[in-house]
């Protein structure tokens, strides 16, 4: 068990989160910040006729060694992560800053052998954001997860001095490591990131996974490496 | 399926309690044919796929055009652009609006044909558009909605005194109509879409109140109408009212008529969203196919909805309310209060306005605790016009004018983004439920009471649904106010030290997460952006720490204070150097409680050949 700081991620469907931090909190948890989300379905049926939205909830939670481990066993328990579509949950190493001990290094580095996912985060105006989930799919990814938010304000030029916030959306795909590098490209290829104001991708390492399917047979993958 | 079902069970949720109520009645109290009975059921299943494919067209189709329009709209260089172009909006999605129609028809009847139906359908449309225009710049000005509406609802109160009574109905009864199962939904997704686009610390209440503003448009020009043309009293009586017969039989018989009716409600937002996108948007397929997929859903779903509501709803409210109003007055009362309790949750509108709610705040305001406000607004208003029906001393005003005082009142004191909540909730209760099943019960009621005008009284019942809830979800949110999440000042472990040596060789990048109360993420950016780091984007999200929840007693729902994340991508060398400006910033520690979180990251920002000498080790 690697001993390290991580912020604890769930995805889970909308108006659960509530109920997933609660048990957080029984198991040591200090707290924790809710965004709201979609998921994405695969049905040939559904996307014709336009619902290809799932509503998520996604919890973060910092927490470190032992309660991460503790995390993953009773949640994934509690909420049956191991069941298809009812959620899942990963760690992201996480450094809390803090400035007492500002001249701290990273002692995290995203190949390390531990880390057996990587989660891949792509940042592309509102609305761009099915082509990526595409892309990812293209490339062996299993789906992802989308936030909504937006840029920092630019000021635009417009009758009112209005600092244009453009909107964002996050597109959050968890993947093994091996498979990474190929998503990660064909996103950026198939978004034509490389011209300028498409948009940024981004990978961070993942140390545990609950839940997460990487095919359609394979059963509950990762589980507290 | 997931969505299917979740819409689905949303729908049926609120329905299920109206569908209960009314069959016990039926089965207990009231005597009603088998015919309207079965049209009853028939109407409900009906109703519940309605709203649910209505519901996703919503989605699909008026959340991406009204963000569109908005657009274009703020980012005019011209402020004559930007009035003209809204002043359009609000009339075009007006003058089709079908129960504009019918009240304009209505009122020429009422009014002996002094006043033409045209001239009515044009004035409140005209209304309504500059009102939209003045809603518009006020939010672009950034003044506070407060104020704007206490203005407003000035002029009607300073109105009214000209006006008779019955004019005062038909005035608050026509803002009725034209919020109606269409134009909601549009301007609801155009004021959202406006305060995105402007952003800043305002964007969270900016999203609110543009359907409030809009609904004051057609009050003011019916007032100046009746004022104008000196009409002040109404005559004439509701014709004999026919029920129809046969199940199946009437259903069909309204289809071509209502689709029709929506096809041309739904035509003007279309042709000129298209106008706009050939020549300025030029949005991609992909989206373009979702929103004329949308588009269909919206007409294919209204139809249904409108169809199972005129058919199987307004027969069984108008027998109720008669057999009802026959044998108690407190049981009409009490059963008016339970309808109004139960029928506004299953007004289109409000499930749209309660999406908006979540969306906006991040799921910090409860929306099931909004929809609970609303009931008990819009049951207290039923109750009370039937009190005003039975009674005919008491007069419409006696309710209309205290409630929009003190709903102007409190809404200097309560939480701002709850002012235009409040304004929006007025117009999205008096949907098509109300002016149909609502109506219907109220109007039965009135024919069966001897000393109630089945017109005048009729009329009253919109503008007291319009009403309530502005009264009842100002109060809330004055409570909110008061009950606001205190913040807990936190002293956070900092004693946390890294301990194993760095190792970096192959990272180019740092993801910071910054998480902070709402309303800081602004200032993080900025001193971000002095620290050397170039862009960021904010999520909006809900938090919860040891002792910086609110428990609201009675109905157990936990309010969580509200949080922005600050996702920023920089280079390793000064990600330090930012973490630390913004932790040293004493201001946004307190009262910000920020938060930062670090991992190194592989970016692919600029440069693929830069990663791929990374992939390859």
């Amino acid at each position: 068990m690697i001993k390290i700081d991580t912020l604890f991620f769930t995805i889970v469907n909308r108006g659960k989160a509530n109920a997933v931090l609660r048990k957080a909190k029984e198991c040591g948890a200090t707290g924790g910040t809710i965004l709201l989300g979609e998921g994405t379905v695969q049905s040939k049926l559904l996307e014709f006729l336009g619902m290809t939205e799932i509503r998520k909830e996604i919890l973060m939670i910092p927490a470190s060694g032992d309660l991460d481990a503790n995390l993953h066993d009773q949640l994934s328990e509690t909420f049956k992560f191991s069941k298809r579509n009812k959620g899942i949950a990963f760690s992201v190493p996480f450094k809390r800053w803090t400035l007492e001990a500002s001249d701290q290094e990273h002692n995290i580095s995203i190949d390390d052998d531990r880390f057996t996912h990587c989660c891949i985060l792509t940042i592309v105006d509102k609305g761009r954001s099915r082509d990526c989930i595409t892309a990812a799919r293209a490339a062996g990814a299993r789906g992802g997860t989308l936030i909504h938010g937006h840029g920092a304000g630019v000021p635009a030029d417009s009758y009112y001095p209005l600092a244009i916030e453009p909107q964002k959306d996050t597109v959050l795909v968890v993947t093994r490591k091996d498979k990474a590098a190929s998503v990660r490209e064909r996103i950026f290829s198939d978004l034509e990131l490389d011209k300028p104001g498409n948009g940024i991708i981004f990978t961070l390492p993942v140390s545990t996974t609950s839940g997460l399917f990487e095919t359609r047979t394979e059963e509950r993958k990762g589980g507290t490496s | 399926m997931s969505l299917l079902f979740d819409k689905t069970k949303e729908v049926t949720k609120t329905l299920l309690p109206v569908v209960v109520l009314v069959l016990i009645i039926c089965f207990t109290i009231v005597d009603v044919e088998t015919d309207v009975i079965l049209r009853f059921i028939v109407g409900s299943v009906l109703l519940l796929i309605g709203l649910t494919i209505f519901l996703w067209g919503v989605e699909l189709a008026m959340n991406p055009i009204g963000e569109h329009m908005s657009r274009e709209v703020a980012t005019s260089k011209s402020p004559v652009k930007i009035a003209i172009l809204s002043f359009l909006l609000g009339f075009l999605i007006t003058v089709a609006e079908p129960d504009l129609l019918i009240l304009g028809d209505q009122v020429e009847g009422a009014s002996g044909g002094t006043l033409a139906s045209a001239i009515i359908v044009y004035m409140v449309s005209i209304g309504v558009g500059v009102m939209i225009s003045l809603g518009i710049f006020r939010l672009l000005k950034d003044k506070p909605l407060n104020k704007f509406m206490a203005i407003t609802y000035g002029i009607i109160f300073a109105l009214a005194i000209l006006v008779s009574e019955e004019f005062l109905a038909i005035a608050f009864d026509a803002s009725g109509a034209t919020t109606g199962a269409l134009t909601t939904p549009f301007v609801l997704a155009l004021s959202l879409g406006l305060s995105n686009v402007k952003g800043g610390k305002g964007s969270e209440e900016n999203s609110f109140g543009l359907v409030g503003i809009m609904s004051a448009g057609p009050i003011l020009a019916v007032m100046l109408l009746s004022i104008i043309s000196g009409q002040k009293n109404i005559q004439g009586d509701a014709g004999e009212y026919i029920f129809q017969e046969g199940v199946i039989g009437p259903m069909l018989e309204a289809i071509p008529h209502l689709f029709i009716e929506s096809l041309i409600a739904l035509l003007p937002i279309s042709i000129l969203f298209f106008i706009f996108n050939f020549t300025k948007f030029k949005i991609k397929k992909g989206e373009m196919g979702g929103i004329i997929k949308g588009l269909t859903f919206t007409l294919l779903g209204l139809v249904i909805f409108l169809t199972a509501v005129n058919s199987g709803f307004m027969d069984m409210g108008r027998i109720l309310g008669m057999e009802i109003a026959k044998m108690n007055t407190w049981l009409l009362i009490g059963i008016g209060f339970a309808l109004g309790l139960i029928v506004v949750l299953v007004e289109p509108a409000v499930h749209v306005l309660g999406e908006q709610i979540e969306e906006v705040t991040g799921g910090h305001i409860p929306v099931r605790l909004i929809r609970m406000t609303l009931s008990i607004g819009v049951g207290i208003a039923i109750a009370l016009s039937m009190v005003r029906i039975v009674v005919p001393e008491v007069k419409l005003w006696y309710f209309l004018l205290p409630g929009f005082a003190i709903g102007i009142l409190l809404s200097f004191k309560s939480n701002p983004i709850f002012v235009g909540i409040a304004y929006d909730a007025g117009g999205v209760a008096s949907g098509p439920m109300t002016a149909t099943f609502v109506l219907a019960f109220a109007q039965g009621a009135a024919t069966s009471i001897e000393t109630a005008n089945v017109l005048v009284d009729g009329f009253g019942v919109i503008a007291m649904v319009a009403m309530a809830p502005v009264l009842s979800i100002m109060i809330l949110g004055t409570i909110f106010q008061r009950k606001k999440v205190e913040y807990h000042q936190t002293s956070e472990d900092k004693s946390t030290k890294a301990t194993s040596p760095v190792r970096r060789d192959d990272l180019y990048y740092d993801c910071l997460l910054v998480i902070v109360n709402r309303g800081f993420a602004d200032n993080v950016v900025d001193l971000a952006r002095q620290s050397g780091a170039t862009g960021a984007t904010i999520i909006h999200g809900r938090g919860t720490g040891d002792h910086q929840t609110v428990v609201l007693p009675i109905i157990n729902i936990e309010l969580q204070p509200e949080k922005e994340i600050v996702c920023l991508i920089t280079e390793t060398d000064i990600s330090a150097n930012v973490a630390n400006n913004l932790l040293k910033d004493s201001w946004l520690e307190q009262e910000g409680e920020v938060a930062v979180f670090i991992s190194p990251t592989v970016a692919m920002i600029k440069d693929l050949t830069l990663d791929n000498s990374f992939l390859e080790d």
